[in-house]
């Protein structure tokens, strides 16, 4: 599990940009359909209970827009 | 738990809200690279951003560093940003210096500087953006631009064949060279991660995408196919090294070129200096 | 390994390059930058020797843009820094001037002139270089420039020159011509102690650029040195006061180019020297450099014949001395120009002169060839018959 948090305001958008919808190797992100201020329409997450935490959309965000944190499992913890 | 902010937040200058990038342009690819590695090294051996000083030169990768991360920046002229840092780091031998800066910026303007300093082995870590075209100025041919490639100066595709920077770098004697695409982010970063380690003149080349420019004038397009093409095209060094020319051609080689020990200029001065200082008493 | 020495004080019989290096050892200098070029090579050849003995560092770049910029990086570290070379060797670096102008980063450059245009006669001194460096980088800036006549005073200006540099954040030209450069003569060293140094001011640890005021300060913006925790945001493009980059409000790129000129100029009083020597009535010879001698010399022998001859010997060539030349030409008969080129600062000098009394030129009568005091004395009777 891993928790994924969007910042949508530093986004450049799912049309020009998207790369985090290309390298997520689960497909979750998708437009989210809103503008932010600047005019974009960043990504929402689809499914965010399914994200494996990989990292590819934090570590390929152009726009520091995106962090992943893994969150420990129970047995683990 | 929500984040209130980016955890690379604290290595940017706060009032710097958005970077001046278009959308999908690699830049932010590499200075994300360049700001996880000093996180790793902050956590590993205690460094901050005040112990970095972060020269450019111009072009839009030259604004990777200036304003955004909150540190010492030197932003400087055309082509010139490692004979700048070339003289911090001798000022201020122990600070880490980091330069940078594009392929035009780095490779055809200033290849100079980059052949000398790599012949040197000053302590500088060069992060060299490589998007095959001029892109501040309009999509004109730079010497890394593929051959055949139509740009904007090169209507009828290009004549000259394509700079392996990599390769001339490690040939002129640097201790530690390698280069990646941004479609290889943590490769990036550890390969930064390790030039900024390593004493002497570090060399990572990071191929990137220029969607505006070159997706427009290699007819590529988007971020996403450019990135695509890297995912494509990239050969490991390793495995390059038993493909014929034919076999290589249009492929990006990646990996570490050399990683090896030298004498570095920075600390061979200290050293002189201690010596004659002894000398006279 | 043998530590080469500096000279003791006292008097010694020196080259004008060597006491220039000397100069800028006791001025503080602890960085060199440089690529090898007649008629200025002595100098770092023999900074080389020195500047490891006194905790400095030389640097033999790949070339002169290569120096000016490492000079301007280890002046950002701290360090009072410099290059020297000669007039290709500044048209190559004209671009990175134009840089530390407009950083306010302090910077002494020497520029042993020669013989030009283009590769020219290296070993021949000409003045050739005495508007280049002030109007040789793009756009409007502003520079001190310093004009030695004597070994003695190549040493006395690079003093000058670095505290003038630390004082203003700028850069600072020295400008002997290579016959200055080469000559031996009498070279008086002060014991250390005696000579008063300058120091920038640095910006106060514990703030960022947005708390502090870095740049575009009339009275000189305490400098944020890097390596000591500031944050500082140096740029080449256009900035505000604080450093930041801002290529958008008018009022910010006028005051981005014009106030790094003010600071200079407001206090142009405290940096223009001359030597003045005329009365009220004399033809009045102008000079700088090298002739500087030839114009003494031809006045010298004028007044032993009883002619009215005086002198205005300018030792600061910019900021341009034209209240001193201005001043000057109110009171004399005529105005007299010597320069070891073609009148390359005549205009400057008409400028000032012209609406007083008549101005003439006299420049070698083979270019390359300093003027004969002879030649002066007879053109100087020639104006006054």
């Amino acid at each position: 599990m891993a928790k994924v948090t969007l910042f949508p305001q530093a986004c450049k958008g799912m049309e020009d940009c998207g790369i985090c919808a290309t390298v997520c190797p689960k497909e979750l992100f998708v437009s989210s359909g809103e503008m932010n201020e600047a005019g974009y329409v960043p990504p929402r997450l689809t499914a965010p209970q399914e994200c494996t935490g990989c990292e590819s959309c934090m570590l390929s965000c152009p726009d520091m827009a995106i962090v992943v944190v893994k969150e420990k499992s129970e047995k683990a913890s | 738990m929500s984040l209130a902010a980016h955890p690379l937040r604290k290595y940017t200058r706060p009032h710097v809200k958005k970077t001046t990038t278009c959308p999908g342009c690699g830049n932010g690819v590499v200075a994300q690279a360049i700001l996880w590695a000093i996180d790793e090294l902050n956590r590993e051996e205690g460094l901050t951003m005040d112990d970095f000083v972060f020269v450019s030169g111009i072009g839009c990768s030259a604004w990777i560093p200036s304003p955004l991360f909150a540190a010492d920046t030197l932003h400087t002229t055309h082509g010139r940003p490692i004979a700048f840092a070339t003289g911090v780091k001798l000022g201020l031998p122990q600070q880490k210096v980091l330069v940078a800066s594009g392929d035009g910026d780095l490779a055809a303007i200033g290849g100079n500087h980059l052949i000398h300093a790599a012949r040197r082995n000053i302590d500088l870590t060069v992060v060299m953006v490589n998007n095959g075209i001029y892109g501040m100025t309009g999509g004109q041919t730079a010497p890394t631009t593929p051959r055949g490639l139509h740009t904007i100066t090169s209507p009828y595709g290009t004549m000259e064949p394509e700079f392996n920077v990599a390769a001339m770098v490690a040939a002129a004697g640097a201790p530690y060279v390698a280069r990646w695409t941004t479609y290889h982010p943590r490769q990036l970063k550890r390969a930064i991660k390790k030039g900024i380690q390593k004493q002497g003149f570090a060399f990572i080349e990071a191929i990137s995408q220029c969607p505006v420019q070159y997706g427009r004038v290699s007819k590529l397009g988007r971020a996403t196919a450019i990135l695509e093409h890297f995912k494509n095209s990239s050969v490991k060094l390793a495995k390059a090294k038993d493909m014929s020319e034919a076999e290589l051609a249009g492929k990006i080689t990646v990996g570490e070129f050399c990683d090896r020990q030298a004498p570095e200029l920075a600390s061979q001065w200290s050293a002189l200096r201690d010596a004659l200082g002894k000398e006279q008493g | 390994m043998k530590a080469a020495a500096r000279l003791k004080p006292g008097t010694h019989f020196i080259e004008g390059n060597l006491a220039l290096a000397e100069g800028a050892i006791a001025a503080g200098c602890r960085f060199m930058a440089g690529y090898p070029i007649t008629p200025a090579s002595e100098i770092p050849n023999r900074l080389s020797q020195l500047l490891p003995t006194v905790g400095g560092v030389f640097l033999q770049t790949e070339d002169e843009i290569a120096a000016v910029c490492s000079a301007i990086g280890a002046s950002w570290a701290g360090l009072k820094a410099m290059t020297a070379t000669s007039g290709p060797g500044i048209s190559l670096m004209q671009e990175n001037i134009g840089l530390a102008a407009s950083t306010e980063t302090p910077l002494v450059i020497v520029d042993v002139m020669r013989f030009g245009p283009s590769t020219g006669v290296p070993s021949v001194g000409l003045a050739g270089d005495v508007v280049q460096v002030a109007r040789g980088s793009h756009g409007d800036y502003q520079i001190i420039a310093l004009c030695p006549e004597s070994p003695q005073e190549m040493y006395d200006h690079m003093i000058r020159a670095f505290n003038l540099a630390e004082r203003f954040r700028c850069p600072v030209f020295v400008l002997p011509d290579g016959f200055i450069g080469h000559m031996r003569e009498q070279v008086v060293i002060p014991p250390d102690q005696e000579i008063e140094l300058a120091q920038r001011k640095i910006a106060a640890s514990g703030t960022t650029p947005l708390e502090r005021q870095d740049f575009l300060d009339p009275e000189v913006a305490p400098m944020p040195v890097f390596g000591r925790g500031l944050q500082a945001h140096v740029t080449s493009s256009c900035h505000n006061s604080q450093g930041m980059r801002n290529l958008t409000d008018p009022e910010v790129m006028h005051t981005y180019a014009t106030m790094p000129m003010q600071k200079i100029l407001r206090k142009r009083d405290q940096i223009v020297e001359v030597a003045a020597d005329y009365a009220p009535g004399d033809l009045v010879i102008v000079a700088y450099g090298t002739v500087a001698r030839s114009a003494r010399a031809a006045a010298q022998t004028a007044r032993a014949q009883g002619l009215a001859v005086g002198t205005l010997c300018l030792k600061t060539l910019w900021p341009f001395p034209d209240q001193e030349v201005a001043a000057a030409a109110q009171q004399a008969r005529a105005v007299l120009v010597l320069e070891n080129n073609t009148g390359q600062m005549l205009p400057y000098i008409k400028a000032e002169a012209a609406t007083h009394c008549p101005v003439q030129f006299l420049g070698p009568r083979l270019l390359g060839q300093i003027q004969e005091p002879a030649a002066v004395l007879a053109r100087v009777k020639e104006m006054l018959s």
